[in-house]
């Protein structure tokens, strides 16, 4: 009986200890003797995001790996990352971002829209900047402390739209376009700009379909947007629903026989995987380079890649955030430069880092990348990639996106 | 509800008291003393974890009263969250109405259209009703994306912090005494109501509805009354979540969290006071215990790619069925055999 009084005994002071040293420990992790730079990566590994997060995830912290083990750090500091799982669930991502400023990092990334819209008010509100790899317009319109490391799915969709009529469209009257949309800010910042700029670049859009990231079968939208007999179909999605639209267009006889062309967030190796033959010939937007693309960040990614992530390799989600850690480390030795490691703070590292970056070249990993005043997107370059026989081929050099003047509440 | 040994009560009041002895005084004493000094002792990360705990218990608590206490079974809870953080973000965005307004509202709102969907309740019920609050899920997010012009579509909605009068709670710490404020205004509240006529008009219409109709219990009332009073609270908690986040998008509700819901009242056990407390507090501390350990596994060990990953949807669902299995009355109820083991000390044998 004393035994089991005992064992109830310590059961009760093991778990009153763990709650409270959980705190304790986390607040002793937070400051060590050598004060690091510290970045957080709030990423979204698993949860319905997986497909696209987990290869951002591998790419930006393998980068930093090499950042750290290769390079020496930043100016000789080396980079502490603080990175969690988001789960691609709001709530999760309030209160890793609370972490995050909490744990005195410097800067702070994320991979979509929607985490970032979910960290973005109460970053903004500490002035604690950061930025998303894919992203929304309504992001940084207005500008404030969040930034876009790429053109967002408007500019894709702008980027299009212009290629496509400059390129392909032989017709005399204006092009009817229809787009097939993924119900969340992915697919509304291509809505958002197809609203700002068709009328004025000359394109009808005939028709706006939603899907959700799950589907299993765009059948009866594509019937509707066949009746309207659109020159273009435009999907802003991800890769998984992208192939099933692309599949389903192939049984309804509707492609080939028009052009389709997808948003960045569509258009990687896994929708060629997944769509098989029928991706063929479909256009995408991008702003990155290609795998084996002779770019001097190329050997050195695709090295850790294969040794670290080997299932990633030729998934261009990979490149992004491997540019995005290329980035972050800039940032970084553009704010050490210009104030000294001991007096960093967010604050300062947007004034000095953020805001003095200039025709950075990630290695040819994606366009340069450069703050412009009244501008949050640092890299404002795409290229048109085609599907040629299951590869992905770019068609065009960089292609510049201009500014869309959006109005959002 | 039974005391120590050696303990009696003479009075009726003292009966029906929930506090009913000295120790239950100095134990819920010190609990305030905890809470009201946790800030200084938590770091600005588990006060959100906080946070977001109270404005999960306060929406678990409706489901709770919803689910196990009436026995209506609702799949759509998150959607009548979202009910709740629209209309209070709306309301405080777009006609910069105060907080509190904004906060009672987000409540009666959700708490209406809780009704609306509940009133398949008098005729269906079991899986017939659930897959009809299912429905209540879907219908609302797709208003929420698609009424553009109130709610921001796709976009969103940006959400203006709480304020009352001039105390703005933007930090934290200001924001963690609001949400536990309410919540234990809500435990207070739940507990309360199951002892109620209403509290056990629900459990007869839960056991056995034709029975409670026999003894004049009005169903449709009573079911529509449970409907409005927790679809009422995830309206709040609705509400708490939109000015904590600070902004607000119909994505951020799905099925799975209403799912997760469901999961926790589980655990936590249906039907009791405490059961959402507990649910609430396993499932987002293993949530955030998964989020700390995942990446100290895959820095600390080779581990195949994505490995770590797949800890969290795995343990979650291992824990449903663990409790499904070993415990089906859920945490409460182990707490209830703790507590009863403690009453009778030293003498538990």
């Amino acid at each position: 009986m004393n035994w089991r009084k005992l064992l109830v005994l310590a059961g009760v002071v093991s778990l009153a200890l763990i709650i409270t040293m959980i705190p304790l420990l986390s607040a002793g992790c937070a400051g060590s003797a050598e004060q690091p730079v510290k970045v957080g990566f709030s990423i979204c590994y698993t949860g319905p995001a997986a497909e696209k997060g987990r290869p951002m995830g591998d790419g930006k912290l393998d980068c930093m790996k090499y950042i750290n083990e290769e390079l020496g750090g930043v100016a000789g500091h080396q980079v502490e990352v603080i990175w969690r799982d988001n789960q691609y669930d709001a709530a999760k991502a309030a209160t890793i971002i609370n972490e995050l400023i909490s744990s005195e990092c410097l800067l702070f990334t994320t991979n979509s829209s929607k985490m970032m819209m979910a960290s973005a008010e109460t970053a903004n509100r500490a002035e604690f900047p950061g930025f998303a790899v894919f992203s929304a317009p309504v992001l940084t319109n207005p500008p404030q402390h969040i930034y876009a490391q790429m053109p967002d799915y408007g500019d894709d969709w702008a980027a299009f739209a212009k290629y496509y009529l400059d390129n392909i469209w032989q017709g005399t009257e204006k092009p009817k376009m229809a787009l097939h949309l993924l119900n969340n800010t992915t697919g509304s910042g291509a809505r958002d700009a197809a609203n700002a700029l068709a009328d004025e670049m000359g394109i009808e859009i005939v028709a706006d379909e939603e899907h959700t990231a799950t589907t299993i079968s765009e059948i009866e939208s594509l019937t509707r947007i066949k009746a309207e007999n659109p020159d273009i179909l435009y999907i802003s999605s991800t890769p998984q629903p992208t192939s099933i639209i692309v599949k389903n267009a192939v049984e309804l006889g509707m492609y080939p026989g028009m052009t389709i062309a997808c948003g960045h967030a569509s258009f990687t190796s896994v929708l060629v995987e997944l769509a098989g033959t029928d991706a063929e010939d479909v256009y995408g937007v991008f702003p990155t380079v290609n795998w084996g693309d002779d770019v001097p960040a190329m050997a050195k990614m695709t090295e850790y890649c294969q040794e670290y992530h080997p299932d990633d390799f030729g998934n261009m989600d990979y490149i992004t955030c491997w540019a995005e850690g290329l980035i972050v480390a800039e940032i970084l030795r553009l704010a050490i430069d210009n104030v000294g490691v001991d007096n960093l703070t967010p604050q300062a590292v947007e004034e000095y880092g953020f805001k003095k970056l200039n025709n950075f070249d990630v290695g040819g990993l994606h366009g340069p990348v450069t703050y412009t005043p009244g501008d949050n997107r640092l890299s404002k370059s795409v290229r048109i990639f085609q599907v040629q026989n299951g590869e992905i081929v770019a068609i065009t050099g960089w292609v510049e996106a201009p500014l869309i003047p959006y109005k959002f509440d | 509800m039974d005391l120590p040994a050696g303990t009696r009560n003479y009075t009726y009041a003292q009966d029906m008291a929930i506090f009913r002895t000295r120790t239950h005084w100095v134990l819920l004493a010190v609990l305030f003393v905890f809470l009201f000094t946790a800030p200084l002792y938590w770091g600005n990360y588990w006060l959100g974890v906080a946070n977001l705990i109270g404005i999960t218990i306060i929406a678990a608590t409706g489901l709770n009263i919803l689910t196990g206490y009436c026995g209506q079974l609702s799949i759509g809870h998150a959607g009548f969250i979202a009910v709740g953080a629209y209309t209070s973000a709306v309301l405080t965005n777009r006609f910069e109405l105060p907080f509190l307004v904004g906060l009672i509202s987000a409540g009666l709102i959700a708490g209406l259209i809780g009704m609306i969907f509940g009133i398949p309740s008098l005729r269906v019920k079991g899986f017939y009703l659930a897959i009809s609050t299912i429905a209540a899920q879907f219908i609302i997010i797709w208003v929420l994306n698609h009424w553009t012009s109130v709610t921001g579509g796709f976009n969103g909605i940006s959400v203006p912090p709480a304020s009352i009068g001039s105390i703005v709670f933007i930090s934290q710490t200001s924001y963690f005494y609001l949400v536990m404020i309410i919540t234990v205004l809500v435990i207070f509240l739940a507990k309360n109501l199951a002892r109620m006529r209403p509290g056990r008009a629900f459990v007869a219409v839960r056991d056995n509805d034709l029975a409670a109709e026999v003894m004049g219990i009005n169903l449709f009332r009573y079911k529509l009354l449970a409907f409005f009073i927790g679809c009422f609270l995830a309206g709040i908690a609705g509400s708490l979540l939109a000015h904590w986040i600070g902004f607000m998008n119909a994505e951020n509700f799905t099925l799975i969290d209403s799912v997760l819901y469901i999961g926790m009242i589980i655990i936590g056990g249906l039907g009791t006071a405490a059961g959402p407390i507990f649910g609430a507090l396993f499932i987002r501390l293993l949530q955030q215990g998964i989020t700390l350990i995942a990446p100290v596994l895959e820095n600390t060990f080779t581990l195949p790619a994505g490995f770590t990953t797949g800890i969290g949807p795995m343990v979650f669902g291992l824990a449903i069925i663990l409790f499904l299995i070993l415990e089906p009355r859920g945490l409460a109820h182990r707490w209830q055999l703790f507590k009863a083991a403690y009453r009778l000390w030293p003498f538990s044998y």
